[in-house]
């Protein structure tokens, strides 16, 4: 089961609002590449995981994605406090506005809702392992471009965060991906499916 | 999973059971002096028996993973696996 801390994982202190900040990050939060993505995508894969060090993985990364949603909220918390509704038109923010005042909805930049048909969990520990090493990679690039958009050093700072967990993280898929196929023929990393063909 | 540590966990989720509800409960009445006793008794409760547990069983938690020799939240079971679930007669 898990428990809640009362604290962000990193500090995230933004001096000035703005909401065309908050229109792109969003996507980090419900986009195809985002946070609540990427944990559901590990939590929901490591029941088929082969063996504990791959079980344990997936827990862990699928439980500090959680950790990386809260960054993401704050950040558009912060992004989109006190505004007037002139700012909010002036920045485009009015057809967020209209659905969700400046509550946090889990959107990508474009507005479509998040889904699960973001991520897969395939039940084959091979498959899913590759799958993890591209939605890191992905949220990488994703990470870099909002990084392109943004001057601001106060939102840049928790975003460089995040962007560096990603690349720490697709390092510690790379050592699962290696452990579960020492554990096949190694002639045939194909020949079964070590989580269904027992 | 043994008699014994299957026993102890059930006592364990009963505790942190109790701890949970009662935090729901102070959450919306954070001045009752019942529910703060109350939450207090189960909480030390808890605590004890999952100091027990993971000295004789090993990590509840990541963090609790003490031995200098091997990281140990990897040599027990997740508690999906039928046999994290089973022993100590129900």
């Amino acid at each position: 089961m898990w428990q809640y801390e009362k604290k962000l994982q990193y500090p995230v202190k933004i001096a000035n609002p703005n909401p065309t900040l908050a229109k792109v990050i969003i996507s980090q939060l419900g986009g195809p590449d985002g946070e609540l993505g990427a944990s559901m995508r590990y939590l929901n894969q490591r029941y088929s995981a082969p063996c504990r060090e791959v079980q344990a993985i997936l827990s862990d990364i699928g439980t500090e994605e959680l950790a990386h949603m809260e960054m993401i909220s704050a950040i558009l918390y912060q992004l989109t406090r006190d505004l007037s509704v002139k700012e909010i038109k002036e920045a485009g923010f009015d057809a967020y506005f209209v659905d969700h005042t400046t509550g946090i909805y889990p959107q990508a930049a474009s507005g479509v809702p998040f889904t699960a048909a973001y991520f897969q969990s395939k039940g084959d520990p091979i498959t899913d392992l590759h799958e993890d090493l591209a939605a890191e990679q992905k949220a990488r690039t994703t990470y870099d471009n909002l990084l392109r958009l943004i001057d601001d050093p106060d939102v840049r700072d928790p975003i460089k965060f995040l962007r560096e967990r990603e690349i720490v993280h697709y390092q510690r898929f790379g050592e699962g991906l290696a452990m579960v196929q020492e554990m096949l023929d190694s002639k045939n990393f194909y020949a079964f499916n070590p989580s269904f063909d027992k | 999973m043994s008699d014994g540590k299957m026993k102890l966990l059930k006592k364990i989720q009963a505790e942190s059971f109790a701890v949970v509800e009662a935090n729901l409960y102070l959450d919306t009445h954070p001045t009752c002096k019942d529910g703060l006793e109350y939450f207090r008794r189960h909480k030390e409760l808890c605590e004890k028996l999952k100091k027990e547990y993971e000295e004789k069983y090993g990590p509840l938690t990541a963090a609790a993973s003490e031995s200098t020799k091997k990281w140990e939240w990897v040599t027990e079971p997740f508690p999906w696996e039928l046999d994290a679930n089973k022993g100590g007669n129900n």
